[in-house]
Order: C-alpha cells, then structure tokens, then sequence
C-alpha cells in the first residue's frame, strides 16, 4: 500500500504485522495485508484502483489496467453470482471441515464489476440448490481465531 | 500480439526420447532414480555419452544435481524451468538455437508426491520432494488442479452437456494405454465405469484426473544438422508457442472462450507450416479431461462446447466397450494413453510419444507412416502450450 493513498484505505493497523500473520498463517504479504486486517472487521476488501476506478483481485501492487500505483483496499458489497461451482469428496484438513458431505466451493462473480470474482464456501443451503447463477450474500464463519468471508444464497432458486 | 515470426523453424531437433515406464504406486526409488535411469536409456539410445552433453534442462532434480549425478563434465547451459514440459522444451530449443550450447539433456522425473496422494504421504522419502504449487492450504480455493475442476463445472454449465462428454476422454485413453507397455493404468475402461467411478471433486471423478505415477521421460534436443548425425530419424521442431493472457488466476481467467489456449492456437496457426487438416497424431494435454475437450475446440476441430459431440462422430467403439477417437478415421489422439491412463507426466509424455510416432518406435500404437503431429501440453490459465513437429 502506497503512503499516499492510505487516506482511501480501511485498513486496520491495529493488529501487528506479527499478529496478523500468525492469524493467516502461510497467507499474507505487503500487497494483501489490508485485505486480511478488512477481514478481522469482517468487510470483504478487494483492491481498486483510485485513478480510474477499476477493481482487481488477487491484491496486485499496482492497478492492471492503468499502472496507477494508487490502488486501496475497498469494501465490497460481497453480492454477487455464483459463476463456477465445486464440491470436495476429499480436500485439505481444515477447521470445522467435514468431507463426508461433499464440501462446496464456489467462485463468486461479485456485483462490483464483470469479471471480478472471490471463491470462498457456501454455507446454510444443502449442496443440491448451491448451482451456478444463484445469487449469494456475504457471511461470516470462524476459522481458528479470525473470521473468514463466506457466501450465503438469497433468493428463488433458477429455472 | 501475435506474430508469424518463426526464425527457428525446422532449425532445432528432438534426436530422440526415451522412459522408463510408469507405476501407478509407490516405488522404493527416488525421482532421481528414474530421471537417471531416463537419461542413461537417451544416451545408449542417440549413441552419446555424457561427455557429448553441453546443456541441461529440467525441474526435478534440478540441473546441478543431475549433472553431478551423471557426471557430465562440463555445461555451458542449464535451466530448471516450471512444469508443465512445454517450457523446458521452448527453453531448450532457444538454447541450441541461440548457441548457447549444441546438445541438450531434457528430463522429466513424474514422482508420485506426499500432497498429492494419501499413500504417497505415508513413504517419509517423498515428503520433501515437490513441484508446482502443491497443495493449497485451504479448501476454500480453486487456485491449484481444483482450477480445472470449477472450469469443468463451467464447462457443463454454459455448453449444456453430459459428463459423459468428459468421459469420451478417459475411455479413449485408456483403450489406447493398453497398447502401451509403459502405461501406468493397463486395465480396460468402459462408459459405464467412468460414470459410476467415485467422485473426487464434483463434477469431475477418479477418471477425470491424471495418475500420479513414479517414472521418467529424458530427450536429446540439438541442431538439426547435428540429429541428422545420429542414430534416429530427427523430429523438427516446426513451431512452439507458450501462451498466456492477463488475467490467469484460476477464478479470474474471463472464461472458456478466453484464455491461454486460444492465445497459444493462434500465433501456433501462424507460425506453423501445417494444421490440424495435415497431422498425423493428435496430442492434447489431459491433465483434467476438460482440458481435451477445450483443445479439441480451440485448435479448429469444432466449436467451444461441441468437442463431446465432434468425440462422439469421430468414435471407434469395440464390441467390449473401450473405443477410442479417430479424427475423420485416421487421427488417432494419446496413443500412448495420456496423462489419464499413462500416468501424469506434466506433457513430457505427449512430447515422448510424437516423437516416437514420427520415428516409427511407437510399437503397436504406431501411426504407420507418422509425420507430422501437433502437441498441445497444459491447460488454461499459465501453462497452455503449442508445439508443431514434423519428422525430418
């Protein structure tokens, strides 16, 4: 995050560089850490760009579209579509985790911007109705000692 | 950008490839076993020895080691590119090209390692051995071989198709692994199989996914002047391209119509000097099924979402079941069973197999007559390459 645009940023700087590591192990670095202090505040923030107004994700140090190094981490609505829809019968351990129903992971194409998208799991829908194009709202789960952005479906399931 | 430029064009050679075969399960052996092995058969094979060597290339073990290994005397050249196989090829073929050495030794260990299956996590040996990204540390991602699988989800959605569309690809290729010696999976697979196998990530099953294997591929690639000298016929490097485009995130890249593929096809189209109406073999990568049925699309047989049904009219069925795909009753595709059925070998496999087919050492799978084939390893997002050979 450059000096200058950190009047635009959100960013927690409450939590120690050490912290915040410790609480994402493996996970963050210079260009996403205001995306993980975001999550501790439970707001979902993605990168965008301060000169011509363009999101991007994963965190890039610089705006793909206009080089502008002037790009904050920006609260999302987290709304959006499911685009792309997996379910694990096997996977990683992880918390809270249990393969023995098929575990969803779904990409999500975010209301902000076409084509910008996050992936996360799905929760309180059986897996039957989590289908691409449903609409999904943000939610938030625990994972170890820091919350985690998941999606949650909202309205009529599709034709 | 895509340009027609091909200065190297029939310039550089594959003078021969060589394997050790693959297994489906772990093997008391180190990778380096095998790349050794591998590079021992290339050398007998082409009638060199180490001492004839003055370039390096492969990913595990690194070059270092595997010139102590084989105690190669002297490299002025060496490299350890990423996987898939297409980037050591490129780098290779750039590097006799540009004189930077005259003879390289390409290798390829496939090493059955700890993130990737439960039974390989249990050898001790393998645990610090990987390449690639490895595992993702959480579920909730799609970065990684889950990337094909969502794709694949997509695929289904946006074409409106069956899985049985991606199951053409598994029974094609291991109907055709069973002329393959070397093939990890030598046991016939039907529809019917691929449609009750266990799911692994939904939508795509045990099938689906390539076969973690133990086992190496090794290649000589020098002047074409120089492979003449040898003891093969040469395979020419015609054309070679590794495409990319911005967005290649697995959940980012814009979608089945944009991605690396359609980047590497065209400026492959432009620079090649034959297409898909004049080869002989067929090579699509096969990581996850899905990846075949795009290259089908993509490389001009037919359009996105149509390659199951484009399967379905080119398909040789066998009274017991298996079949494969022969393009217009004359193209076969994966002789050597892909990465499906042979075993998962990141593209040095589909490398090894062209050429074979064009050198006329494909045994029972060979294409009589083999001269031209076209080589599409990887898949979508930073790993979807295009190589052209013709024999010469």
């Amino acid at each position: 995050m450059n000096k200058d645009t950190a009047d635009i940023s959100p960013a927690d700087v409450s939590v120690s560089d050490e912290e915040l590591w410790s609480l994402f192990p493996g996970s963050v670095d210079h260009d996403s850490a205001a995306h993980y202090r975001g999550r501790l505040r439970r707001q979902l923030l993605i990168n965008r760009c301060a000169e011509c107004g363009i999101w991007h994700a994963p965190p890039k140090p610089v705006c793909p579209s206009c080089l502008s190094e002037r790009v904050a981490a920006t609260p999302t609505s987290g709304a959006g579509t499911i685009f792309m829809a997996v379910f694990l019968h096997q996977g990683p351990p992880a918390e809270g985790v249990d393969y023995s129903t098929p575990y969803p992971v779904v990409t999500v194409e975010l209301d902000e911007q076409p084509g910008l998208r996050y992936s996360s799991t799905v929760v309180g829908s059986p897996n039957e109705e989590i289908q691409i194009g449903r609409r999904v709202e943000l939610d938030w789960i625990m994972r170890g000692n820091a919350p985690m952005p998941v999606f949650r479906l909202t309205g009529p399931g599709r034709a | 950008m895509t340009g027609t430029r091909n200065p190297v064009r029939d310039r550089v050679a594959i003078a021969g490839a060589a394997t050790t075969g693959f297994h489906p399960r772990n093997t008391n052996r180190s990778q380096a076993s095998y790349v050794a092995q591998a590079c021992k058969a290339i050398l007998d094979q082409c009638g060199l020895t180490p001492r004839d060597i003055d370039g390096l290339c492969g990913s595990l073990p690194a070059a270092p080691a595997v010139q102590s290994m084989l105690g190669i005397p002297e490299v002025t050249w060496f490299a350890n590119p990423m996987i898939p196989f297409g980037n050591h090829l490129a780098a290779a073929v750039s590097a006799v090209y540009s004189g930077l050495c005259d003879v390289v030794l390409a290798y390829h260990g496939a090493y059955r390692m700890a993130w990737n299956t439960g039974s390989a996590l249990k050898d001790p040996f393998r645990r610090g051995v990987e390449f690639g990204s490895g595992g993702t540390v959480a579920p909730e991602s799609v970065a990684g071989s889950v990337g094909y699988t969502a794709w694949a989800s997509r695929y289904l959605h946006e074409f409106d198709v069956p899985r049985k569309h991606l199951g053409y690809v598994a029974v094609n290729n291991r109907t055709n692994a069973l002329s393959n010696p070397g093939a990890a999976m030598r046991v016939p697979l039907v529809m019917e199989d691929y449609l009750s196998a266990r799911m692994i990530r939904s939508p795509l099953c045990l099938y689906d996914m390539d076969v973690p294997v133990d086992g190496a591929d090794a290649f000589i690639i020098t002047t074409a002047e120089r492979a003449r000298d040898l003891r093969l016929p040469p395979a020419l490097v015609n054309a070679l391209v590794l495409g990319m485009i911005d967005k290649n995130e697995e959940d980012q890249t814009p979608g089945l119509r944009h991605h690396g593929q359609q980047v590497t096809v065209e400026a492959l189209r432009a620079k090649s000097d034959f297409w898909i109406d004049d080869i002989d073999v067929f090579l699509p990568y096969d990581g996850f099924s899905v990846i075949t049925l795009n290259w089908f699309e993509n490389v001009g047989y037919c359009r996105p979402g149509e390659a199951g049904s484009f399967i379905e009219d080119n398909w040789v069925a066998n009274e017991d079941g298996t079949g494969r795909i022969l393009i217009k009753g004359r193209v076969p595709v994966n002789t050597h069973g892909g990465s499906l059925s042979e075993g998962g070998t990141q593209g040095s496999g589909h490398l090894r197999e062209a050429v074979h087919q064009l050198q006329g050492l494909a045994g029972d799978r060979q294409v009589e007559g083999a001269e031209r084939a076209l080589v599409n390893i990887g898949g979508f997002f930073f790993n979807a390459q295009g190589i052209t050979l013709r024999r010469g």
